[in-house]
């Protein structure tokens, strides 16, 4: 199971290396968490599309690699910011709660 | 496969995104699986398992379609109302520019809207208070007055108290009747001068009745007013304020009124002032309130009719059963009192019950009906002005409007830029016309606060706002909506290649006079309107009211009952009184009586003419009574016809006399002289002239006269004619009076002259507004007419240049561009005429001494109008003889 502003934060960061499709952010989500997270991959789009209503990414018409239209996302400045923002709330979510873990 | 980053991109994406939502998320997510399927292909999987195992780690993909549609369609939503926001402020922008760039335009058009939207405003304001602001009380759709009536007139008279106590334990579809009087008395005994106060007699009942509770303190309650019962009363909050510094300890305090210590109990809300504008006798805003339950009177005459019935008519019950309620209970009296209520005189009698609220300000309707009409055309007139600038301006802009629709603005995009632009110049005039109505109501109460009940409440308030802000939208639609159509519908192909002359068909020539003519029969009837009313005024003006007026000062005395107990100490302060009086520098004569002409106090009654049938079966005639000294008609000029004046030797022990003026005399002695008939058991001394008492345009009763001293009462006027300013004489005469008894409060200071002026409060009032709007409507509307003229003159210039190069006389040019003017104002003339002549009987009622559809008012009022068509006409028409040939025909 995973938060719904956590699969933000996830998206998010991996648009901050560059414009890419759905599918590519899934695999690359998949790999650099070495498939610990295990979203379900269709749980993505509703999230994409409701970023892109609140102005986060962009969405243009793009080629696969194996050369279908599909669309291509990109991270807006404001995505940008909201990234910035929710790195910090969760580094400090997850401090506190390594603080209380380690309390015992 | 660089994406397209511009952010722009969200406006521009319907254009450049030629996809259905639908095909977007069925493409994306296929291609998702597609990917999937082939990654696991080359993991060795078959084809088969590497689809099913995609599909098993998408998830449900119809469910996913679904919620990302959702998103979507609310994300288009949320995009067109973006763009909807963004383009209206565009627009705005876009009009503000360009009103900038033509100050003179928007001066112009600014100014005429603020006129129609603030003569709209300050009427409206007046309106709002007079008629449609509820009165401050919860149950006020239900209250009824009831009055003793009659059948064949709308007369009505006051009730008697055992007619009030029937009417309590009678009326069966009413749940609560209470009973009000004016009780004339000083308020004193708290320190500072005496003051007169207007101060009622009412039951205990009378505000939970009307649905109203004290502000502080208690109400009054049964056992208030009842005999041996602790003294008390309830303030208004205005009285309150102004003698007691709206101070909370002064609940509990004792004062005298009347002659009595009474302790305050109680202040209403601000604005609770029952009677709040006149119910018949009850003419003033009440000061404070003294309960009595009346039991004391029971055993009373019914003749001795002095007091107001208010009633409720229970919850649920309708007018119509609140009527039939009052003749049932009519109807047992004629049975139970055969002997006053089944006799030959009271053939006529019924008792009436009227809604309180349309008694009260019920009269003020026709008036205001007209007033709002004629304003409402003031409005209309002006906005013509407006669409015929805005017409002649979209006709110099035909060039900016052809290249912005070759620049691809569509037809939809372009009315609205018109019609924003008329928005905008309508609420910047509705904003100047909110300071223009705030003037004109400052200066219309200053003139005339009572000549409407409830008219000095008038004031811009929140509903006013909200009335002024939606005229000047609508105001901006109609203004903006007829040149935005017409522009945006000319073949806009030929917009390029014409002149810079801008264009201007036969149909918008057409169009534009038509509205010009409309213009001038608008004015028209606000003219006529306006005429007939001001005739009639002038009418009421020369009416001879019997008596003059100039150089009077009136003022009141109300003689406290428990210091002037008898007729000899009242008689006797008034002789003290007239005789310093007379001694005054600038005096030239001083008398009293009462009621004084056009006071509003009135006295009428039966009479009883010897030698004349009296049986109980006979009607009795009727007089309007009077009391005077002896002076009293040489100081008003009232003439006497034959016989004396009374006289000092008219003591309470000589002889009964009276005086009556000349329509009685006529009416029962018309062959004979009225000297020393009988008449109420006194002997005729003196005939004198008719006086019109209620106001000029009322004949009035025959009427009667005592002399004071064989009919003493408290209350007497003063009436003391100056050498000069009357008003002069009265710090003088309030020094004297107090030197004669230093508690003596004094009322109702006024001139003569005063009380006349404001007998005809309203028709003046009528008279000046239709007087303004209609100068107002005249202006407009030859600034139109000139404005059009000048217009169709310069539409063609070429024409006139070709026949004066042709050798056209300058004369016979000019006669035709007087000659097309003339036709546009006739058609309007004639349209207006009917319109008139239609609507007129609307002011029948308001009229005095001049017929609705007066032949005079209706001729002068279009002569005029032809006058001013022809001045409007005559400068375009002398610039056109002045065109050169040559630049009109090179252009």
């Amino acid at each position: 199971v995973l938060l719904q502003g956590t699969l933000d934060l996830l998206i998010l960061k991996t648009l901050s290396w560059g414009p890419r499709h759905g599918y590519a952010i899934a695999r690359w989500i998949e790999e650099t968490t070495d498939d610990t997270l295990r979203i379900e991959e269709g749980s993505l789009y509703p999230a994409l599309y409701r970023m892109e209503r609140r102005g986060w990414i962009d969405a243009a018409w793009g080629k696969s690699e194996i050369g279908q239209r599909i669309k291509i996302y990109s991270l807006t400045p404001k995505g940008r910011a909201q990234l910035r923002a929710e790195s910090a709330e969760w580094a400090s979510f997850t401090s506190a709660v390594a603080k209380v873990l380690k309390s015992t | 496969m660089i994406p397209d980053r511009l952010s722009l991109a969200r406006r521009l994406r319907r254009v450049f995104w030629p996809v259905s939502v639908e095909r977007e998320i069925a493409d994306e997510l296929s291609a998702h699986l597609e990917l999937q399927t082939r990654r696991f292909i080359a993991a060795g999987m078959s084809e088969a398992d590497a689809r099913a195992a995609a599909r098993m780690r998408f998830g449900d993909v119809d469910r996913v379609r679904d919620e990302c549609r959702d998103i979507r369609t609310q994300m288009e939503t949320d995009m067109r109302r973006a763009e909807l926001v963004e383009d209206l402020r565009l627009d705005a922008r876009f009009a503000i520019r360009t009103l900038r760039r033509a100050p003179l335009f928007t001066t112009v058009a600014v100014i005429t809207i603020a006129l129609g939207v603030g003569a709209n405003t300050a009427i409206f304001s007046v309106l709002e208070a007079v008629l449609l602001r509820p009165l401050p009380y919860r149950f006020a759709d239900r209250v009824e007055m009831i009055w003793n009536g009659n059948t064949e007139s709308a007369a009505r008279t006051a009730v008697a108290v055992p007619e009030y106590l029937d009417l309590k334990a009678q009326l069966r579809a009413h749940d609560a009747v209470a009973a009000i009087y004016p009780q004339p008395s000083p308020l004193v005994g708290d320190g500072g001068e005496p003051e007169r106060v207007n101060a009622y007699v009412v039951t205990p009942n009378l505000f939970d009745l009307l649905g109203a509770a004290p502000m502080i303190g208690r109400g009054f309650v049964n056992d208030d007013g009842t005999m041996g019962a602790p003294r008390v009363i309830i303030l208004s909050h205005e009285l309150w304020t102004r003698r007691f510094g709206a101070d909370r300890s002064a609940i509990g305090r004792i004062v005298t009124v009347a002659g009595l210590p009474r302790t305050i109990i109680g202040v209403m809300p601000a604005g609770v002032r029952f009677p709040d504008a006149p119910l018949d006798f009850l003419r003033e805003h009440a000061d404070l309130w003294i309960p009595s339950t009346l039991e004391g009177s029971r055993g009373g005459s019914r003749g001795n009719q002095f007091i107001a019935v208010v009633a409720r008519r229970a919850a649920g019950s309708t007018e119509a059963r609140g009527a039939a309620d009052v003749d049932g209970v009519a109807e047992q009296w004629r049975h139970a009192y055969a002997d006053r209520y089944a006799i030959q005189a009271a053939k006529h009698w019924k008792l009436v019950a009227l809604p309180m609220r349309e008694q009260m300000v019920g009269g003020a309707r026709a008036g205001l009906f007209v007033i709002t009409a004629a304003v409402s055309l003031v409005l209309l007139i002006a906005c013509v002005n407006v669409a015929n600038l805005l017409l002649a301006r979209g006709a110099a802009r035909q060039r900016e409007i052809a290249i912005r629709v070759a620049l691809g603005a569509g037809r939809v995009r372009l009315v609205r830029q018109l019609v924003t632009e008329a928005v905008l110049l309508a609420a910047a005039g509705g904003a100047l016309g909110l300071g223009l109505a705030w003037l004109g109501m400052r200066l219309l109460l200053r003139l005339d606060a009572g000549a409407l009940p409830r008219m000095g409440e008038a004031g811009i308030d929140a509903s006013v706002l909200v009335f002024t802000g939606a005229v000047s939208i609508i105001t901006g639609l109609l203004v903006g909506a007829v040149p935005a159509i017409q522009q945006s519908s000319r073949d806009l192909r030929h917009a390029l290649d014409e002149g810079t002359r801008g264009g201007g068909g036969p149909a918008k020539r057409r169009l534009r006079s038509t509205l010009v003519a409309a213009q001038v029969g608008m004015a028209l009837i606000v003219l006529i309107a306006s005429a007939l009313l001001g005739r009639s005024f002038l009418a009421l003006e020369r009416v001879n009211p019997g008596f003059s007026s100039s150089a009077v000062l009136t003022l009141q005395f109300n003689l406290p009952h428990a210091k002037y107990d008898s007729a000899y100490k009242t008689i006797a302060f008034y002789d003290e009184l007239t005789r310093q009086a007379r001694a005054l520098p600038g005096v030239v004569e001083v008398s009293g009586g009462y009621p004084v002409p056009m006071s509003g106090d009135g006295w009428s009654g039966s009479i009883r003419v010897d030698g004349e049938p009296d049986g109980p079966n006979d009607p009795m005639p009727h007089a309007e009574y009077g009391v005077a000294l002896p002076g009293f008609f040489h100081a008003l000029r009232v003439p006497l016809v034959t016989g004396r004046d009374f006289a000092a030797t008219d003591t309470p022990d000589a002889p009964q006399v009276v005086i009556v003026d000349v329509i009685l005399a006529r009416e029962h002695w018309p062959n004979e002289s009225a000297i020393g008939k009988r008449v109420n058991g006194a002997t005729v001394i003196g005939v004198v002239g008719h006086v019109h008492k209620a106001g000029p345009q009322s004949e009035g009763e025959p009427q009667i006269y005592l002399p004071y001293a064989q009919s003493a009462q408290n209350t007497l006027s003063m009436v003391m004619r100056a050498r000069g300013e009357p008003l002069s004489l009265a710090a003088p005469v309030r020094v004297l009076v107090h030197r004669i008894d230093p508690q003596m409060p004094i009322s109702r200071l006024r001139t003569l002259d005063d009380l006349v002026a404001q007998a005809t409060a309203r028709q003046r009032l009528d008279a000046v507004l239709l007087g303004v709007f209609a100068l107002t409507a005249l202006a407009l509307a030859s600034v139109g007419l000139y404005g059009v003229m000048g217009y169709l003159v310069s539409q063609r210039s070429r024409e006139i240049g070709i026949r004066i190069a042709l050798g056209g006389h300058p004369a016979a040019i000019r006669t035709m561009v007087l000659r097309e003017g003339l036709w546009i104002s006739g058609a309007g003339l004639v349209g207006g005429l009917v319109v008139s002549l239609l609507a007129s009987r609307a002011l029948g009622g308001l009229l005095f001494g001049v017929s609705p559809t007066d032949p005079i008012t209706y001729v002068a009022i279009s002569a005029t109008l032809v006058l001013v068509s022809v001045a409007a006409s005559y400068g375009p028409a002398r610039r056109a003889t002045r065109v050169d040939p040559l630049i009109a025909m090179r252009d």
